[in-house]
């Protein structure tokens, strides 16, 4: 499934959510403690090394988020930043390295003592947990609840947004179990292909083989969820912690209070530290003040972390001492179009190839925010991804201007020598998508293909218009602006909900572009059946290919954001899979 | 008296049911009309990433299914009664008076807008105040002055303020005032219970840019006014009969002067408090105007429904108030 | 023949023997109007209001056609990194006299103009829908009394509940893209139209309502009775004329309060749709994206543009509220 963007709450503020991060910093990798790069304040210091490391306890810190978490239930969740601001306090079976570069792509053991064992070929993953865990009263953690957090998520009419991963992969009765929360006492710890043999084991049981399946449990879905204090929907106004951080107070949509944990081991999660004495979450902030806040030391993180915005990027990058304390991380998410391969004319391939070459990529890049936003992309996935391999079969980089003569050639292939009119769809609400079909719209018109923009809020974007196949087809939306950041690292995990037949909904379809290639479809089975990294790697490289030469996407940027690091924070750094600060290892300079 | 009163206040809950009926109709009726199935509407009321199920479910929960005027009946009971949604474990009671349950955000509406009134009241009421004495200050003294420097300056300075958008002046108040000279820094709502100073100073900014529009209009009504009453001849009798000019301002021109100002404060005033929008969003003050614009972005209805009504019932009160303090103060309505 | 004015004692009034002769067709009276109209003339101020409007409408009709398009790119322009416009001031040129937007690298002049053609008619429009609703409205409550005049009090109280900006931000929430056999920009611009007009009527119609009550007891109403006119005549040749002052002034006066709500909505992002250019929506743009920190002309231009026509607009009808209303000098 795709990752979700965050919705906005102020109006034409973009928060969009990111993945992986990836830059060639070192990584350390020392018991699965932090980074031991440690740098000294400058720009980018962030990007391969920690800035401020500290022990030092105490003090307050203050999260302002312009929008609010979908949930604040970890088993709830699917924006980024909250997958990174959850495991304060649940603790997931495994989770990722917290560490700059490619050893922030890592996952190591969360709440088990090691990573899965598979057996049967990858179709069954043993877990043990690690023996003495209890959550914040003091009640022990055994196998069944981490069973009954990963249940409960199966009844989409209480828990309606987290990943899928789990309903489409178990085996047994996963297909029809509708959950704990109807008919409780025949459902409770009914899902078959969950088995947990002992109180400290966890076997799961898939119905394919799934090579990357400590990826999915990497989710907070995994983490612990006691039966008897269960609330449903309302379990996310105090969940038991099993992290460093316990909830104090949450008054929804603005504001909840963190505060330590006496029950927490450190040997729970190496990953995450307990610093401050206390942690304030506000959210559905203006955007623009929370920056303003950011630049005066007034709060210290921006939650939703996907940088600041334009008034704030010219202030940080004219001032030198403001920009030693700013980074600009690639995040590992990419802004594109989907371009739809059912609604005429671009069932064509010829005209779909039109619009790949007579696109003005440069045009893009500036609507998203220009060079330090991202470079200019030209596949289907971003260079984060594992196997990922570089080439530009529409000219994008070689004529960033775009290639009008390729694409007049490609028109009159397609049987459209004067243009053809087109439809394209974009959240009104998200100013870079706003740019960005302008800027689509301009540079189409100079090979005749006429756009009609049609913008739509982005709280129903994906369930009931562009996410709909039914109505994309009667409203003949031919392109889509999209966003997307993977669900981990690699090709599965990054293009398998947007390309793969399989994956195409008739309600929150990610598959906007309808692509089912057969070709496609099975390169992806054999991924997920590869046994070496080597062949996964040349595997991805050849979806990529296949993808791009199917022309359904239009690449934009790889996404990069401008963060900015407060002085009185310690710990800072840029974590690769979530793209963007680390809010586990913060702490407070008095 | 007391007849006139109970008169007007049926009146007053009569137009507050036709309100409903209106808003509970347009946002059912509306959105078929686009071409809107029922499916469709469903979806807006459920969580994110609805399942065909989930949907399907929720039609039965709230009876979409069932004819406009049904729908229409346990709207009203639930506001009376209370009602139920979801079941087992996850199952929510929303307690009287129930406008209906958000389930995009997981809460019932009443608690989520009661919660965002104190703000608006707040920023509404301390604005009335300082626009109500600047106002007709300003305008009675360039009424009294008329032709001098003071006036002219004044009806310039009210004119270029009734011209200004106020999501213009609110974002230079806050440029200037607070980012560029912290003299009010970190505008967030703190609530007077809590900290009354710091509840005070941090709504200064938007008092004052809420204000200045208004006050301008006001001036500017006044001083109208004022120069009509003045000129009157009851006025040059009053004068005559050797009365201190105060009195004859105060109490006979300023006094009537004042009406037709009191039936627009009353209608300004209820507006306000249904959420002064564009002020709200400019300063991030969570009152019922950014809980409006959320709802709208996010296409809650249940909520959108919800903050309709308050509003509505804001103004009807408002003018219900007003229409009363005019039976009192005006001896020539006749009740 | 029209009724020569109320007048006070005092000067700028009628000459005394104007005012005697009221069905003397040889010593004619200057008419309402015309008098208004004199002294209006001399009222520089809002003659000054009066011209920019004449000024502004026919930027809004002629101006489109004289400009560059609006909605060409011009990135070579604009300085990537920060996203703003490369020369000083916005990027102010002689090919671009008010420079260009940031980002797009639009021509703002022909952004302002294009702007200035949908604020204007919005504004316009609606007023002319809430003036005419407003208008027979209230004749017909003032005129006829009794159960009628209840009824459509009562619905202007209805209408007059609802509370406007929350409404419109709602209902337009509420429909889709595309209804009616229109979609996109015109659907936005004729449903903004509809429901600023439609809850505007009530102004109207209330000070209409007035003005009929106190019109309708004059002897002229009478002696026409008299003379064997009937209700529709009175109505529309003897109360009509005598109220085309007030409408004309409130109407002016109604025109800004539409365009600053047509502004409003922009802003709200629930008005008019990109790339057609508002003057609301590139204020939003500049405020809320921060664009005003890196290219305050941005924020500026159409800021002043939205701030001249309102002043205008209120300089001129406040003008013509003194030259209708002899006794407000």
């Amino acid at each position: 499934m795709r990752r979700k963007t965050g919705v906005l709450a102020a109006v034409g503020v973009a928060v969009t959510l990111t993945a992986a991060a990836c830059s060639s910093g070192s990584s350390s990798s020392n018991g699965g403690n932090n980074n031991s790069n440690t740098n000294a304040v400058a720009f980018n210091a962030g990007v391969t090394g920690t800035v401020n490391a500290s022990s030092q306890k105490g003090g307050t810190i203050t999260f302002d988020n312009s929008s609010a978490p979908d949930s604040t239930d970890a088993g709830n969740t699917y924006y980024a930043f909250n997958l990174n601001f959850t495991r304060l306090y649940a603790t997931p079976l495994v989770t990722y390295k917290a560490s700059t570069g490619a050893g922030g792509d890592q996952l190591v053991p969360g709440l088990a003592t090691a990573l899965g064992t598979a057996s049967d070929g990858n179709k069954t993953w043993t877990y043990h947990i690690k023996s003495g865990v209890v959550f914040e009263d003091g009640t022990p953690v055994t196998s069944q609840d981490v069973k009954y957090a990963v249940e409960r998520t199966f009844d989409r009419s209480v828990l309606p947004n987290g990943p899928t991963y789990f309903t489409s992969l178990l085996a047994g009765n996963a297909a029809t179990y509708p959950g704990p929360f109807k008919n409780r006492a025949k459902n409770l710890m009914g899902l078959t292909a969950i088995t947990t043999p002992n109180p400290t084991t966890i076997v799961f049981h898939l119905k394919q083989p799934f090579a990357s399946f400590n990826y999915v449990v990497a989710f907070p879905q995994t983490a612990p969820v006691p039966p008897a204090k269960d609330k449903g929907t309302n379990y996310q106004l105090h969940p038991l912690s099993t992290g460093p951080y316990m909830f104090q107070s949450y008054q929804l949509n603005k504001q909840y209070t963190l505060v330590p944990n006496p029950k927490w081991n450190p040997s729970w999660d190496p990953q995450v530290k307990q610093l401050p004495s206390k942690i304030v979450v506000n959210l559905n902030v203006n955007a623009n003040d929370i920056d303003n806040r950011l630049l005066a030391g007034d709060i210290q993180v921006d939650q939703a972390g996907t940088g600041v915005q334009a008034a704030a990027r010219a202030k940080i990058l004219s001032n030198p001492s403001l920009k030693a304390n700013a980074d600009n991380p690639v995040t590992g998410f990419m802004y594109f179009f989907y371009i739809n391969t059912k609604v005429a004319p671009l069932n064509n391939i010829h005209c779909r190839m039109a619009i790949e070459y007579a696109a003005n990529k440069t045009d893009l890049q500036t609507a998203y925010g220009g060079p330090i936003a991202g470079n200019i992309a030209s596949t289907a996935m971003p260079p984060t991804v594992k196997g990922y391999s570089k080439f530009d079969l529409y000219n994008a980089l070689s004529k960033p201007g775009g290639d009008i003569a390729a694409a007049k050639q490609q028109l009159q292939q397609c049987g459209q020598p004067n243009g053809f009119n087109l439809n394209v769809a974009y959240r009104s609400d998200r100013p870079r998508e706003v740019s960005s079909s302008q800027a689509l719209q301009e540079s189409l018109a100079s090979v005749g293909i006429k756009v009609t923009l049609k913008g739509y809020t982005s709280a129903n974007y994906y369930g009931t218009f562009a996410g709909v196949p039914n109505y994309v087809h009667s409203h003949d939306l031919g392109m889509a602006a999209g966003g997307w950041g993977p669900d981990w690292p690699d090709a599965y995990g990054w293009g398998w909900a947007l390309y793969d037949g399989a994956s195409i909904a008739p309600a929150g379809n990610t598959n906007i572009a309808e692509l089912n290639d057969p070709a496609v479809n099975s390169l992806f089975l054999q991924l997920e059946a590869a046994s070496s990294d080597s062949a996964q790697n040349s595997i991805a490289a050849q979806i990529d290919k296949k993808v791009m030469q199917d022309a359904v996407i239009l690449p934009g940027v790889y996404y990069k954001s401008l963060l900015y690091r407060p002085t009185d924070v310690t710990n800072v750094y840029v974590q690769t899979y979530y793209g963007m600060y680390d809010f586990a290892t913060l702490g407070l300079k008095s | 008296m007391i007849s006139f009163i109970i008169r007007r206040l049926i009146a007053a809950v009569f137009l507050l049911i036709i309100v409903s009926m209106v808003v509970f109709g347009i946002f059912f009726i509306l959105p078929r009309w686009g071409g809107q199935t029922t499916y469709g509407l469903a979806t807006e009321y459920v969580g994110r990433n609805p399942t065909r199920s989930a949907v399907l479910q929720m039609i039965d929960q709230l009876g979409l299914n069932k004819p406009l005027y049904l729908q229409y009946w346990a709207y009203l009971k639930a506001i009376v009664v209370g009602g139920h949604y979801g079941t087992g474990v996850n199952s929510a009671y929303c307690p009287p008076p129930c406008f209906g349950y958000s389930f995009k955000n997981q809460q019932p509406v009443w608690p989520a807008m009661v919660s965002d009134i104190p703000v608006t009241l707040s920023l509404a009421i301390g604005a009335a105040i300082i626009w109500l004495i600047a106002g007709i200050g300003i305008g009675v003294v360039s009424a009294l002055k008329r032709g001098s420097i003071f006036d002219r300056f004044s009806m310039t300075i009210a004119l270029a303020g009734v011209s200004l958008p106020i999501f213009f002046t609110g974002l230079i108040a806050l440029e200037l005032f607070s980012y560029k000279w912290p003299i009010f820094p970190n505008v967030q709502f703190v609530p007077f219970t809590e900290n009354p100073a710091l509840w005070a100073r941090n709504l200064v900014l938007p008092w004052v840019t809420l204000a200045f529009l208004y006050a301008a209009l006001y001036a500017r009504l006044t001083r109208a006014g004022m120069l009509e009453t003045m000129g009157e001849d009851y006025i040059r009798t009053a004068r005559a009969k050797g009365l201190p000019e105060r009195t004859v301002i105060f109490k006979h021109g300023l006094r009537a002067a004042l009406t037709p100002i009191i039936t627009i404060f009353g209608m300004d005033l209820g507006l306000l408090l249904g959420g002064a929008l564009l002020t709200e969003y400019t300063f991030s003050l969570h009152g019922l105007g950014l809980f409006t614009i959320e709802a709208v972005q996010n296409q809650d209805f249940p909520e959108i429904m919800g903050v309709v009504m308050l509003a509505a019932f804001f103004v009807v009160i408002a003018n219900l108030v007003v229409d009363i303090v005019y039976a009192v103060a005006d001896p020539r309505v006749r009740y | 023949m029209a009724v020569p004015i109320d007048v006070a004692s005092g000067p700028g009034g009628p000459a005394p023997e104007e005012a005697l002769s009221v069905s003397d067709k040889a010593i004619e009276g200057r008419s309402l109007s015309q008098i208004a109209w004199r002294r209006l003339r001399r009222d520089k101020v809002a003659m000054a209001g009066g011209i920019i409007i004449i000024i502004l409408i026919l930027i809004a009709i002629f101006g489109p056609y004289l400009v560059a398009n609006p909605n060409t790119y011009h990135s070579e322009l604009i300085d990537p990194t920060f996203s703003r416009p490369k020369g000083p001031w916005g990027g102010i040129s002689l090919d671009h006299p008010f420079g260009v937007e940031p980002v797009t690298g639009r021509d703002m002049l022909a952004r302002i103009v294009v702007g200035a053609r949908y604020s204007l008619l919005i504004g316009f429009l609606a007023t002319a829908l809430a003036v005419i609703i407003g208008t027979v409205m209230g004749v017909i409550a003032g005129y006829f009394g009794g159960w009628i005049d209840s009824v459509i009090a009562r619905l202007m109280d209805i209408f007059l509940a609802f509370p406007l900006l929350v409404f419109a931000i709602a209902l337009v929430g509420v429909l889709p893209g595309s209804a009616f056999g229109l979609s996109g920009s015109n659907l936005r611009v004729v449903l903004l139209i509809f429901i600023i007009g439609f809850f505007a009527w009530p102004y109207m119609g209330r000070i209409i309502r007035g003005q009929t009550l106190s019109l309708r007891e004059r002897e002229f109403v009478d002696a026409a009775r008299s003379l064997g006119a009937r209700g529709p005549y009175i109505l529309f040749r003897e109360l009509l004329p005598n109220m085309v002052g007030p409408i004309l002034v409130y109407a002016t006066l109604l025109i800004p309060t539409n365009i600053l709500f047509e502004a409003a909505l922009d802003f709200l992002g629930v008005g008019i749709i990109p790339p057609t250019p508002s003057w609301g929506y590139m204020l939003s743009d500049a405020v809320t994206q921060g664009y005003y920190a890196v290219d305050p002309m941005y924020m500026i231009i159409p800021g002043l543009a939205i701030f001249i026509t309102i002043m205008a607009f209120n300089l001129f009808g406040d003008g013509l509220r003194d030259a209708f209303d002899p006794k407000s000098r």
